[in-house]
């Protein structure tokens, strides 16, 4: 059976180096049931240990929202969309980035 | 080059209810106090994920006006809590857990929990309100909280604990942490384990840290597996709504051979392991006999279905569980088609509680002077096996250890940060940083992962373990000297952080391989398949991890006990669980 590619477009940047936002183009294999957070994973397991998402720790359940980001141009937790195809990733505040798609800490907790 | 040095009284490391629990009571004594959670507050590590039930007697249930068993007593839970961990506990701290389980629940009451069941000997609220509980409290208090902020290593001046460096994880800076005392309350190291329930941050540094410190550790090899895990879909692997329905409403597990394997074991233990949190050693040990002998399925599990059940039932219970097929914010839509149309789904034995932690007394104070640990990190109240909750364990121990570290630092001086061993220690954290052309820690950890899932799993073997301990020490060589983070900015570095933690896990898989090798006998949630009987005579000895240079030796003890005296003989080991099953007194419930 062949297996399924799917191509994920990824907002890279690294504020200290630099100037510019710029995106970064990775081919996954495709899991039925995948959430958009198994997809990260196996881009930064696999593909590109650079890449920076939130997820050293957090809920993975939906909960503490510390996964949120753009998901096709719509806010969304990386561990809860599941994947149906190619998509974009963004972080959920591009002027308030430390990393890729992790940023600066919301000032409210739960 | 640190961003800030703060200056506390006691320094609480671990973000769970443990964690929250000592800086309240710290605070409560006067002392000041700082929280370091690694990840979001009250929103990581494990406690925020538990069902979650508190359990205790049920005439002190019943007291504090919920359901409860009117003819149970402290003694009744003390004695079941010690048959169910094949007489390996601290008899000590079972004690402390009896005794103050109703003031602990009771105080969550007063703090607005909301109690959503309760039975003969527990009550069922969520994790995510218990930890909202204490989170309030805590602030109310007047706790310090710090988010997103990782444990490097202790730091101690002439053997006394001093303070702490740590890893402010967003903005990669370190931070220099002053403190009289410290507590432990970093949880469990499923993250040594793949797969694992979900839980991204807990790696288990306080247990190598307190170690490394001179602490010794105990009972390591003792690691409980949660059973009917989600293997599938992939977004919710690693959940536990499977194993939460099965255990309430009923299942039916099959082999790949289209086998109901359940049946070829002893009908009382099949009841009560599937009924009861008995489920954990039983079931996850039958699973593991399936996977090991070549009947399991892709994923390295087992098939789950409704079975037998009627559709309805299923369908109430889960209405009450997961309104709308949600478990906490999980979309379980998938699970609930295969259940009504009673397809099969993969589940698995998963690394869920680890019996074995820091050896501490029965005031959590560790050998180190200024260093106390409190929660699952700790040895001794459950000995080979947990049945009881771990809720009450972290709430319990919790408050008393940081009320003990406030009173420690009343009356100890502030020793002083050591400036040259915290530069050094730096240094030593930042060489992933510094390294061009090493190893990406990611793979590495996975392949351990994998290998430990196997080699430390229900059933265990000498020669899977030394091969493991053998692999482990290489990697420990060869590997981890030149972990390297291809990108070098410190701000969310991923790598940089599994370099760090990378260290810490192959430790502890040493030290457990190590235990395990050691213990020549099946007890608890413990199987050697090369000695599969409970050896009354020569093991009932607690496996005590003491610090050798930069190495470790294991040694035996045994444990403390008080009133209930161990039995002796040497049992098959299902023989012996079902002996310690049957030995419950005469209260029902699920534990």
């Amino acid at each position: 059976m062949a297996e399924r590619r799917i191509t994920a477009r990824v907002f890279r940047l690294d504020p200290s180096q630099d100037e510019e936002p710029r995106y970064q183009e990775y081919r996954i294999p495709f899991e039925e049931g995948m959430s958009v957070l198994n997809l990260l994973d196996y881009i930064y397991q696999s593909l590109d240990g650079t890449l920076a998402y939130y997820d050293h720790a957090g809920c993975a359940l939906g909960i503490c929202a510390r996964c949120t980001c753009r998901i096709n141009g719509k806010a969304g937790l990386l561990c809860q969309v599941l994947v149906s195809g190619d998509l974009t990733l963004e972080p959920i505040s591009p002027a308030r980035v430390v990393k890729d798609l992790v940023c600066e800490k919301a000032q409210k907790g739960p | 080059m640190a961003r800030r040095t703060i200056q506390t009284d006691v320094l609480v490391v671990g973000g769970g209810g443990a964690g929250f629990r000592a800086a309240i009571g710290a605070r409560e004594e006067g002392a000041r106090v700082t929280l370091l959670s690694k990840g979001p507050l009250a929103r990581s590590g494990a406690s925020p994920m538990a069902g979650a039930d508190f359990t205790l007697d049920g005439r002190s249930l019943r007291a504090l006006g919920q359901a409860g068993a009117p003819d149970d007593s402290e003694e009744k839970v003390f004695h079941d809590i010690v048959t169910q961990g094949f007489f390996l506990n601290n008899q000590k701290l079972v004690e402390q857990y009896v005794r103050e389980a109703p003031a602990r629940l009771k105080e969550l009451i007063d703090w607005g929990i909301k109690i959503v069941l309760s039975e003969e000997r527990a009550i069922f609220t969520s994790g995510l309100g218990l930890m909202n509980v204490l989170l309030k409290r805590a602030r109310r208090v007047g706790v310090d909280l710090l988010e997103d902020v990782m444990l490097v290593d202790l730091v101690r001046r002439e053997g006394v604990v001093s303070g702490a460096l740590a890893l402010d994880i967003r903005s990669g800076e370190f931070i220099h942490l002053a403190a009289k005392a410290v507590v432990m309350a970093t949880g469990g190291w499923h993250k040594a384990f793949w797969p694992n329930t979900g839980m991204r941050d807990l790696s288990g540094e306080g247990i190598v840290i307190a170690h490394r410190a001179g602490a010794e550790l105990g009972n390591m090899e003792f690691i409980t597996f949660c059973c009917n895990v989600l293997l599938e879909p992939p977004h919710a692997r690693g959940s536990l709504a499977t194993y939460i329905i099965g255990m309430l409403a009923g299942h039916e597990l099959t082999n790949s051979r289209g086998e109901t394997f359940l049946d070829g074991y002893d009908p009382y233990t099949v009841k009560t392991g599937t009924t009861t949190e008995w489920n954990k050693s039983f079931v996850s040990h039958a699973t593991a006999r399936e996977v090991r002998e070549g009947r399991g399925f892709e994923r390295g599990g087992i098939h789950f279905r409704r079975g037998a059940v009627p559709w309805e039932k299923y369908a109430l219970y889960c209405s009450g569980l997961f309104p709308k097929w949600k478990y906490k914010a999980l979309d379980l839509a998938e699970v609930g088609r295969r259940f009504r149309e009673n397809q099969p789904i993969e589940v698995g034995a998963v690394v869920e509680y680890f019996d074995g932690g820091i050896a501490v007394d029965d005031g959590f104070a560790t050998a180190v002077p200024g260093l106390f640990a409190a929660g699952e990190c700790t040895l001794g109240a459950f000995g080979a096996n947990r049945v009881f909750s771990a809720i009450t364990e972290m709430l319990v121990q919790g408050a008393d250890a940081g009320r003990r570290a406030a009173e420690y630092a009343h009356r100890t001086g502030a020793p002083g940060l050591d400036a040259e061993g915290i530069a050094e220690r730096e240094r030593e954290a930042e060489q992933p940083l510094k390294r061009r052309g090493g190893l990406r820690p990611a793979p590495v950890r996975r392949r351990m992962q994998e290998m430990a899932q196997k080699a430390l799993g229900p059933i265990r073997t000498a020669g899977e373990l030394e091969s493991f301990l053998v692999e482990i020490r290489r990697v420990k060589a060869e590997e981890l000297p030149s972990l390297e983070a291809t990108a070098k900015a410190r701000p969310y570095n991923k790598e940089w952080l599994d370099a760090l933690e990378l260290g810490n896990i192959l430790e502890l898989l040493e030290i457990a391989t190590a235990s395990a090798l050691q213990r020549r006998e099946s007890r608890g949630v413990h199987f050697r398949e090369d000695h599969p009987d409970t050896d009354n005579e020569s093991w009932l000895q607690e496996s005590v991890v003491k610090r050798r240079g930069a190495g470790f030796e294991v040694a035996t003890r045994p444990p403390c006990t008080t009133s209930l005296t161990p039995p002796g003989g040497v049992v098959p080991y299902l023989d012996m669980m079902k002996r310690m099953m049957q030995s419950h007194s005469d209260v029902g419930g699920h534990h």
